[in-house]
């Protein structure tokens, strides 16, 4: 997005008002092996879901499990903000869920495997307590996958 | 787990310190880029797995080259900024058998769809425009559809936005160069069911029920 600066001055308090977690530490894991030998699921927290799941609430915690051979006429996305225009999405999914590009980098060997399942959570929670939890489970699922990396996009 | 973030907030990340994170200067709602944009796409997630070869962290890093960005407005005009152009025109049910024949133009060229939230087939959308027709003029209208643990105001918000992404996308099909601005200025200033989302946001508002004030908010977006 444009820098703070640029921004309205509504947008600007919205954004800065927004509660996030603030930390001293980051925990660092050094990659087990170069990306071309690793497992990768995507998390995103754009509202993504199937078409036949429960679409999100406003800050809903919950996740939704999306089969990463799910094709993009099957994902829909339940979080709409004031922030952002969804005819990008509605035109193609790669700008917030890139998984055709992922696939290409499994078939040109850059990455090693994609996850059985991506995941996504709901965006602009308004408190982050209630998502430790979900993530807990989402973190579990994806070990047990042997997810070794795993793409974080935003909305 | 190793984990790569893309962010849109640096100041966000700054605080959240994620252990690897790439920012980018895309509007919200882009963090690969834009539509389309095959090359851009590949360029952030090269730039964002290079953070896997950090020795250390945490590491919030620029995606470089893309500074042009910063221009872009942060978010696309709202209901709140459109002025009418004189009367709206006032049969949405006339105007969505139109918007619907662009919509499946819209599918047949191998667009996608997000319609769908209330899993009501677009053919039976005239039901859901009666239902908002109906609480916007003050009754208590609901649906059969709705599921009995989907609360009134969500069902509302769903049937709102499976409307709004029927006509988004109806019109990408009939002017694809269409700018986002221009886009919801002819949503919100010259279509029909632009005034009645206006109108179910007022009753919304001005709802005893708390919830349902509180789903107000947005939803003429």
């Amino acid at each position: 997005m444009p820098r703070l600066d640029r921004l309205s001055q509504v947008q600007r308090t919205m954004l800065l008002a927004r509660p996030v977690e603030v930390n001293r530490t980051a925990p660092w894991t050094p990659p087990p092996a170069p990306l071309a030998a690793m497992r990768l699921a995507l998390v995103t927290t754009a509202g993504l879901h199937l078409l036949e799941d429960r679409p999100f609430a406003r800050d809903d915690p919950s996740f939704r499990v999306i089969p990463s051979s799910a094709g993009p006429s099957e994902i829909r996305q339940s979080h709409s903000s004031l922030a952002f225009d969804r005819r990008s999405m509605m035109q193609d999914l790669n700008v917030v869920f890139p998984v055709d590009r992922l696939r290409e980098m499994v078939k040109e060997g850059a990455v090693a495997s994609l996850g059985r399942s991506h995941y996504s959570f709901m965006g602009a929670l308004s408190d982050v307590d209630p998502i430790r939890g979900p993530a807990a489970i989402v973190a579990d699922e994806l070990l047990a996958d042997g997810v070794q990396t795993v793409l974080l996009t935003p909305t | 787990m190793v984990t790569v973030s893309i962010s849109q907030v640096r100041e966000h990340s700054a605080k959240i310190l994620p252990p690897r994170a790439l920012w980018v200067p895309f509007p919200f709602g882009l963090p690969l880029g834009h539509a389309g944009d095959v090359e851009q796409q590949r360029r952030v997630l090269a730039c964002a797995f290079d953070l896997l070869l950090e020795p250390s962290g945490p590491v919030l890093r620029d995606l470089a080259g893309d500074e042009e960005e910063e221009e872009e407005r942060g978010a696309p005009v709202q209901a709140s900024e459109v002025a009418q152009t004189g009367t709206p025109p006032q049969d949405v049910a006339m105007e969505l058998l139109l918007m619907r024949q662009h919509h499946e133009r819209w599918q047949g060229r191998g667009g996608r769809t997000t319609v769908g939230l209330t899993r009501i087939p677009p053919r039976r959308f005239r039901g859901v425009v009666r239902f908002l027709e109906a609480f916007a003029d003050g009754s208590d209208a609901d649906m059969a559809e709705r599921p009995a643990d989907v609360e009134p105001q969500l069902w509302i918000r769903w049937c709102v936005d499976d409307l709004k992404a029927l006509y988004v996308e109806g019109r990408l099909s009939m002017v694809p160069e269409e700018t986002a601005d221009a886009a919801a200025r002819w949503l919100w200033g010259e279509t029909a069911l632009g005034d009645l989302i206006r109108r179910v946001a007022r009753r919304m508002e001005s709802s005893a029920d708390p919830p349902m004030r509180a789903a107000a908010y947005g939803i003429a977006r």
